[in-house]
């Protein structure tokens, strides 16, 4: 029985050669695999492996053929020599190989760990991305609250008719709204812009000084004021009554204190109070000097009857005569006094009757014409056509625009003009006549005291002071008021309002 | 320090090319090398049949992939075998004699009573009907795994 060798070194032959074609096909496999994801240790393991096959397959298989070819060749000492590399080669690889899949077990755990990691830190990873879109959405929607929320306040300070306004420390206008910037007569300053022309210091619109120094002092010490009233100052010079609520903030990002200011201008309703308050005041006076009037109207009407008979019996030219006749006529004085006192006080009697008002200043002014034109007074008419028939004491009308022009051609002196004026108001319900002068004009301090009674700027002698007091009771018997606006060294103007009755709050019919 | 490589590297070559002149604490002599390299056989077997044992343990032979893996180590595992049982008997002088060895002619006769064991060994010399086999399923596994790298490592599979 024989066993050809033959057979046996194709298998070896052909077999080598498979074997490096496909370990070298088998890393390039492991590599592209490798590529496809570096992280993950399985690719890790087959990397290796492949490796130490291919050596172990390149070691193996060069080794076989060159036995082959080497034995054939006869060369059997050179094959001797390569032998035991060969062999310790591919000892070596396989034991690789071995040892690189018995570890195997190990790589799938710490694959696995890896997995589990990676599938903890996906689901961290998509918590934070989840939580910060809600994050950005809140913030989103916190910003557009905030938009809205700063609109809100900015049409709030925009459309405020009472200041408001940002101060600084030291004074410095931050910003402030239009309608403060209106008060203040600052429309056309930048107060947000750079440079010394666009500050302006809060302080300088006080007309008291002293005023801002304490209000600031308030502020730090109590941190916030409510209703004081403060005096502005314009950059007109226009007075305004403010009434300031104030409160201090400490910016922390600025570091610095600022001031809130809601300044309101309450100089119209200190105007109103301070008429209420004359009117209230001319009230008393009248309701007083009513009751004196009447209780001393009374005893001089007997002093001035026995006076009158005393003076029937008495033959003219003795001195007794003389005396009664003086008596007489300070009785009349007084007499006079005490009936203008009534009539301050609205109590004596009125005829009212329809009259027409231009009729009434034209008979008054015929009656002063003369003393005026000795003045060198020109006098100005302006009538209204509109103006109707109005029901009135045509007697004491006829004393108040007596008194009126008198007072205005005492005003005057010497040279000057009288307009006197008559309208009717847009809403129809009122007649304005207005008597103005070019005198000297009224003292601001002297203007709440002109229709008290017996208050009088002229020399003893010279008038009472009850002119204006009787004229106020006439109007303001007549459902009327009566006004008064003055410049020192320019003039006054006094202004008659009477009230339209029923039947001519129409359309009025002209009467001229 | 440089110095200090040099001489390390020159031991090394000593040791390499000329295992005789080496001054080791222990001589090595020629079963050594056949008994070690009978123990990489030994412990390549080893090493394949945990690899197949856990595969299937896992349940990954599911997968085609992981199937061709462990068809390769099962065809190693063969492989080895063989290996070892041709080493063995390479290694006997009592079982057949060569003829003209070294030419294409060469023969075996077994020595008598000794036949079957040299027609094992004679069909076991062509280990490479089972190697060649093994690498080529390894590479039918390597590109199974390009084709579906989720399927061939999925991220799900644990022992219960």
């Amino acid at each position: 029985m024989t066993l050809p060798i033959f057979p046996v070194l194709v298998v070896d032959l052909v077999g080598s050669g498979l074997m490096i074609f496909f370990a070298v096909a088998c890393v390039r496999l492991s590599l592209r695999l490798y590529g496809q994801d570096r992280e993950n240790v399985l690719w890790v393991y087959l990397l290796m492996v492949s490796h130490a096959l291919a050596v172990f397959a390149v070691s193996r298989g060069v080794g076989h053929i060159a036995k082959q070819l080497l034995l054939l060749g006869d060369y059997r000492y050179l094959w001797d020599v390569l032998r035991p590399y060969s062999g310790s080669m591919n000892t070596i690889s396989f034991c690789v190989v071995g040892a690189v899949t018995l570890f195997f077990e190990r790589i799938w755990k710490v694959y696995q760990q890896i997995l589990r990691d990676r599938r903890a830190l996906q689901a961290v990873h998509e918590e934070l991305v989840s939580l910060n879109k809600r994050l950005e959405d809140l913030v989103s929607e916190r910003t557009e609250e905030l938009k809205r929320s700063e609109q809100k306040f900015r049409r709030i300070f925009e459309a405020s008719r009472d200041m408001i306004a940002v101060v600084a420390l030291d004074g410095t206008v931050l910003d402030m709204n239009p309608a403060g910037r209106e008060m203040l007569g600052i429309n056309g300053l930048d107060l947000q812009g750079e440079g010394a022309a666009s500050r302006v210091s809060f302080g300088t619109f006080c007309a008291h000084p002293e005023d801002w120094e304490n209000l600031r002092e308030r502020l730090r010490r109590e941190c916030y004021v409510s209703d004081a009233e403060i005096d502005l100052v314009s950059r007109d010079g226009r007075e305004i009554n403010g009434l300031f609520s104030a409160a201090s903030q400490r910016s922390i990002m600025e570091k610095m204190e600022i001031f809130h200011f809601v300044v309101k201008d309450v100089s119209q309703r200190k105007a109103m109070q301070k008429q209420l308050l004359q009117a209230d005041k001319l009230a008393s006076i009248g309701q007083l000097a009513a009751g004196v009037a009447h209780e001393i109207n009374n005893p001089l009407g007997i002093i001035l009857g026995y006076t009158q008979l005393l003076i029937r019996e008495e033959p003219e030219g003795t001195e007794r005569y003389e005396d009664l006749k003086t008596i007489e006529r300070h009785t009349r004085a007084c007499k006079t006094i005490v009936e203008d006192l009534l009539s301050f006080a609205r109590r004596s009697p009125t005829r009212k009757e329809p009259a027409s008002l231009h009729d009434i200043i034209t008979e008054v002014l015929s009656v002063a014409r003369h003393n005026l034109e000795m003045r060198r007074i020109e006098i100005e008419l302006h009538f209204d056509p509109e103006v109707p028939a109005l029901v009135l004491d045509k007697d004491k009308m006829r004393q108040v625009f007596m008194n009126l022009i008198m007072n205005a051609q005492q005003a005057i002196g010497k040279e000057g003009r009288i307009s006197i004026q008559t309208s009717l108001d847009a809403d129809r319900r009122h007649v304005r006549v207005s008597v103005a002068d070019t005198g000297v004009g009224i003292n601001p301090r002297d203007l709440p005291r002109i229709f008290d009674p017996f208050f009088t700027t002229k020399s003893p002698g010279e008038g009472t002071g009850l002119g204006l007091s009787v004229s106020y009771g006439i109007v303001k018997d007549h459902g009327g008021e009566i006004l008064v606006e003055s410049e020192p060294g320019k003039g006054s103007v006094f202004t008659v309002l009477l009230p339209l009755t029923a039947e001519h709050s129409g359309p009025g019919e002209p009467y001229e | 320090m440089r110095q200090e490589w040099m001489f390390i590297l020159f031991c090394f070559c000593v040791a390499i090319f000329d295992p005789a002149g080496a001054w080791a604490t222990q001589v090595h002599a020629e079963p050594e090398g056949l008994y070690s390299h009978q123990l990489g056989h030994g412990f390549f077997i080893v090493s394949m049949g945990v690899f197949i044992y856990w595969l299937r343990g896992r349940r990954l032979v599911r997968h085609k992939g992981w199937r061709y893996l462990q068809y390769s180590a099962l065809l190693f595992v063969l492989w080895n075998v063989d290996a070892i049982v041709v080493h063995h008997l390479e290694n006997q002088d009592d079982l057949f004699m060569k003829f003209s060895e070294g030419t294409l002619h060469a023969f075996l006769q077994p020595y008598p009573g000794r036949e079957w064991v040299t027609v094992m060994f004679y069909i076991c010399k062509m280990d490479h009907v089972l190697c060649v086999p093994a690498i080529i399923f390894l590479y039918l596994a390597l590109r199974q795994m390009i084709r579906s790298p989720h399927e061939f490592s999925p991220r799900d599979v644990e022992r219960p």
